[in-house]
Formats: C-alpha cells, structure tokens, sequence
C-alpha cells in the first residue's frame, strides 16, 4: 500500500502536466472550460464575480507589500525582539529629547533678540517720558536702507541660517 | 551514561520497589554468572540515581528528551535552541553584552534617574501644599483641592513614565506575571484590556440594548469575565441552562489602585409579564461587601459568605417560546469605608421587579464593570427549573395573533391575472 501510493504521489505532478497537455491538445476550447461538471454556473462567470469581489485596494496593497523592492517583516526571537524594542525606545527618547532641546534653544534665542530691542527701544527713555533722542537706535537698527530697491542687497544673498554649509558655498559666476 | 546502564534503566525502574535498599552491592561481589552480571548493573544505577532529573531548557539527545516527556515534563523549544543554551553560559537579559543594546540601556536608565528625580520632587511639593494653611492659598480650599487633585494625577503619570521603558518589565507583563499592586502594571494591563476586550463589552450593552434598559448610562472601568465551572463565557454568549445552573466564577480586574468593597448583582431584564404583557426584570443573585483590589481578581460566587449574600444564586431558565433572556453580571463599587446593611437589603429587595437604577440611587453605588451572558429553552431547562423548584417548566409562550384591520383585498394586476392552475407553477 504505502509503496504504491508514494509513487503515485512522486509523479502526480508529472501526470497532471500530461493530462493538461493532452486536453489542450485534443478538447475543443469550450469542452475544457466546462471540465467542472458539479457546478451550475458557468465558470467565466464564477471568475468574473471573484475578479469582482476583490477590492482594488486591497489589491495595490498586496502589490507593494509583495514588491521585492519592500522589505520583509523582522522576524525576530522572543529576547532579540525584546532588544529591538528597547534600542527604539532608547532612540525615541534621545530623539525627543534632541528635539525639544534644540526648539528650547530657539526659544530663548529668540527672547533675548526680542529683549535686546526692547532695550534699545526704551534707552534714552527718562521718567517714562520720551524725548527727541528716545529709541533712536532702535530706528536706525530697522531701517531698510539699501536693502531693497536698485541698490540693494539681491535677493540671491539671501539663505536660511542652516547646521550644514551649502552644496555650493559660494556662487562665483553671478553677476548682478 | 554507559551504554549498559541504559539498557538496564527500565528494568532498575521495575525491581526497585523489591531491591532492598540497604544492600550494599559494591562489598559483596562474586565471581560468575551472566545474570549476576545484569543485576549488579542494576544496583549501580538504582545506587546512582534513582531518577536523572533532566532539565527541559536543556535537554538534547532524543532518548533523554523520550525519558523526560515520559514524566510528564515536555522539553522547551527546538532541540538546537536547547542545544545553544546548554552550550552558552546563563547571562541574564540585562547583561547581554551587545553594544548597541548596552548603550540603550544607558540612555534608557539615565531617563528613569531623571524621572525618579521628579517624582522625589512632586512628592515634595505635595507634602508642602497638604501642609499649607488653605487659608493663606489664593482662592481656599477649593483651589487647594484642584491643585492636589491635579498634582497627584501627575505623579501617577510620573510614575508609569519611570517604568515604561523597563524591557524587563514588558516581559514579565506580557508572561502574565505583572504585580498589579505596582502601578505600571496596572496601566498596561489596561491598556491591554482597552485595546480589544473593552470595545466588545461596550458593543454589547449597546447591541442588547443593556443601557437603556437597566442602566441610564454605564462606561465600564474594570474587567469582569466570567466562567460557568470550566466553562468561560464570553461577552453575550448563549449559556446552556445546564452550564448556568451553577453560580458562576468572576474574574474582576480593576485597574485602580487600592481595595474596596463591591456588590453583586446579576439581573435577568427579559422576564415576560402575562398580566401585563409586558417584560420586567428579576434578580437572580446579590451580595454586597465583597472585598476587591487590583491583586485579587478571582470572586467565585458560590464563595460569598452568608452574610454577604441578599439573593442566592438563581438558575438562569428562560421558558419555552420567550425571546432570549439577557442575563447582565454587574459588578458596582460601592462608596469608600460604606458598608451596606445585608440584613435590611434582605427584607427591602424582592426578586421579582428588581430594577437596577433604583438599586443604584439607592445604595449610592458605581457600576464599574459587567459581563452578560444570554440564555433560550433549551432540553436541560424543564429539569434545571424543577431542580430549583421554579414552577412554570410547563407554559409555553405564543404570540398573540394581531387580526388586521383592514379587510383583505381582492387580488389585484399580476397576481390576479395569474390567478388560475395554469400558473401554478409560478406561484410561490
């Protein structure tokens, strides 16, 4: 018993792609697609619904997550897994708390320009009363000669203060 | 282990009930016979050990892993995974000696340092506030309270931040070995029950209409699950009458911290009225002062003493033809340091008409959690119900017929006109 049906099962396989052969070769094309005789639909029909039935999203879903392009899911150990979760929380926390230091930086970067014009704008105040010389600084320090117009400094100087230096420090073949 | 020790293992494990144990076998040795031979075997093994005690963690070979399962222990995890642990030394988790986990820790345990630091320092302010004269605090007592009120609940928050990046911790949560006395603990075991167990409770009351009909209003802020001897019940499941016969285990979990003092009830609010065609409700079980906290969880019904139970345990029975009976186990808190007077509850509180709502306005209770089971006529019920001595096994309900007012109309267009034996076969 046990032989036979191992051999059976060895070369079912191979019976299968003869079979297959066969019919195609031999069956007109509408026999074969009726090869199901308990069913009482049509087959076409069958798979029109099934095509039907599945979601186009859950379709483009199925697409990217299968992509050999995406990675695969981690498939860790019990401990490993554990590890992994305390080096993120680890990363989380460092990360978060990089963060908030920098934004307190701004923060106070901020206040103390903002206090150092309040200073100029109260200097030369006496008794609460402004005179003619009272935030004179403070004028001069907002002007806006020779910034905009003809003669002003081009927009093209104009860069955000960022932590890293430009790709291209310095354009030299600008002209105005 | 010599191979002939092996060999002899069985047959030391069948003569070692008749060997007797002072012999000393290593003295007497005679010279001769083969079964000589195979019984001082048997008496170095039986002198050795009686039973090798191998490890499950690290057991290898396929023989000692077949002589352990025999025992009744099953080894642990694959035989190379056995293999690797007998080979490696016992480092414990902390210790591990990877570079990048090492450094998480440090950063993860500096945090913990700050926020142990905080804590020291909330728990100062605190006493300092308690201490001061809410007389002198702008705006009384009242700020006074909202403060210390606000206060606290940081702490609280202070307290699980310490804790919540404890991979140990996390372990032993997800083993099921957390101290739930300990407040970490307790929030992420309710965190765990908010992702998934709550939402299907509250599903239920609202589905079987649990709120409108015993209850104005119920959020549920403990776990109840509930269990018929080995059988556990989940969330409006239909229970065979002969399963509930019995009075059910809870398991309450209450997420916050401290013991307190419950009451029981469970509530049958489906029970047909004939002379009012209506439905009413009936309690089948009360008991008050029944002690719980966060640690103890387990609260077997038939396990109430005599002088906390008002109502003992009903059966559910649900008579032939009534729609199901939804049967709701609520779980109330009753007020700190309040203990309700059994006795008196015993006279005032009839089965029959109980109504929760005027339960709970009267006995100043919270509803904290609850479970529900459902129960239909089934063929154990007209034993259960004579077991209990319950009449009424015999009634079964009909719908009253509802006669139309209108008359009935003459057939008209397709049915008409389709109306001889000729169509026959397209009539329904």
């Amino acid at each position: 018993m046990a032989p036979h049906s191992s051999i059976r099962h060895l070369i079912s396989p191979l019976l299968q792609t003869f079979r297959t052969s066969l019919t195609q070769n031999v069956l007109p094309p509408a026999l074969l697609s009726s090869s199901r005789t308990f069913s009482s639909t049509s087959p076409t029909s069958a798979k029109n619904d099934k095509k039907k039935s599945i979601d186009p999203r859950i379709t483009l879903i199925r697409y990217h997550l299968q992509h050999p392009a995406t990675p695969r899911p981690l498939k860790f150990s019990r401990m490993r897994a554990l590890r992994h979760w305390t080096i993120h929380r680890a990363w989380m926390l460092a990360l978060r708390k990089k963060l908030e230091a920098e934004e307190l930086e701004l923060q106070r970067m901020y206040q103390s320009m903002h206090n150092a014009m309040e200073e100029l704008r109260t200097m030369d105040e006496r008794d609460g009363k402004t005179g003619r010389d009272s935030g004179r600084l403070y004028r001069v320090a907002l002007e806006k000669k020779g910034i905009f117009g003809k003669e002003g400094v081009p927009v093209e100087y104009a860069r955000l203060q960022t932590d890293t230096p430009a790709r291209e420090a310095w354009d030299h073949s600008w002209t105005r | 282990m010599s191979a002939c020790q092996k060999a002899a293992r069985p047959l030391t494990q069948c003569l070692r009930i008749s060997q007797a144990s002072s012999q000393s076998s290593r003295t007497i040795r005679l010279f001769t016979s083969s079964s000589r031979l195979s019984e001082e075997a048997v008496t170095e093994t039986a002198s050795f050990t009686p039973t090798p005690i191998y490890d499950p963690e690290t057991v290898t070979s396929s023989k000692e892993e077949r002589k352990l399962m025999r025992t009744g222990v099953y080894p642990i995890g694959s035989r190379r995974r056995r293999a690797a642990i007998k080979t490696s030394e016992n480092i414990p988790f902390e210790q591990l000696p990877y570079q990048c986990f090492q450094e998480a820790r440090k950063i993860l345990q500096a945090d913990r340092e700050e926020k142990l630091a905080l804590i020291a320092k909330e728990r100062l302010r605190i006493s300092n506030l308690v201490a001061t004269d809410s007389a002198t605090i702008n705006g009384g007592q009242k700020v006074k309270d909202v403060r210390l009120d606000s206060m606290r609940r940081h702490l609280e928050y202070l307290k699980i931040q310490a804790d919540i990046n404890d991979p140990l911790i996390k372990k032993r949560f997800e083993d099921g070995q957390g101290d739930m006395t300990k407040p970490i603990y307790r929030y992420l075991a309710d965190r765990k029950w908010r992702e998934y167990q709550r939402k299907i409770i509250v599903q239920r009351i609202e589905q079987l209409g649990i709120v409108p009909d015993v209850l104005p209003f119920f959020e549920p802020t403990a776990e109840v699950r509930l269990a018929f001897r080995q059988k556990n019940v989940q969330p409006g499941e239909f229970v065979d009458s002969r399963i509930s016969e019995v009075p059910p285990r809870l398991k309450v979990q209450v997420f916050d911290k401290g013991e307190r003092l419950v009451t029981i009830v469970v509530i049958d609010s489906d029970v047909p009225l004939i002379e009012k065609d209506d439905f009413g409700s009936r309690c089948h079980y009360l008991a008050a002062n029944i002690p719980l906290s966060p640690a103890e969880t387990s609260l077997p019904l038939s396990k109430a003493t005599e002088a906390q139970v008002i109502h003992p345990w009903l059966p559910a029975f649900t008579q032939k033809g009534s729609p199901y009976h939804r049967y709701s186990v609520f779980v109330l808190q009753q007020e700190p340091g309040k203990i309700l007077d059994t006795a008196s509850l015993k006279e005032q509180i009839k089965r029959d008409g109980f109504s929760l709502r005027r339960f709970v306005d009267k006995c100043k209770v919270t509803p904290i959690g609850m479970n529900i089971f459902r129960s239909i006529w089934d063929e154990g019920t007209a034993g259960v119900m004579e077991r209990a001595g319950i009449e009424g096994a015999d009634i079964e309900f009909k719908r009253k017929k509802v006669v139309a007012l209108k008359p009935k109309q003459k057939a008209r267009g397709w049915e008409a006109r389709h109306a001889s034996d000729k169509y026959k076969s397209l009539r329904r």
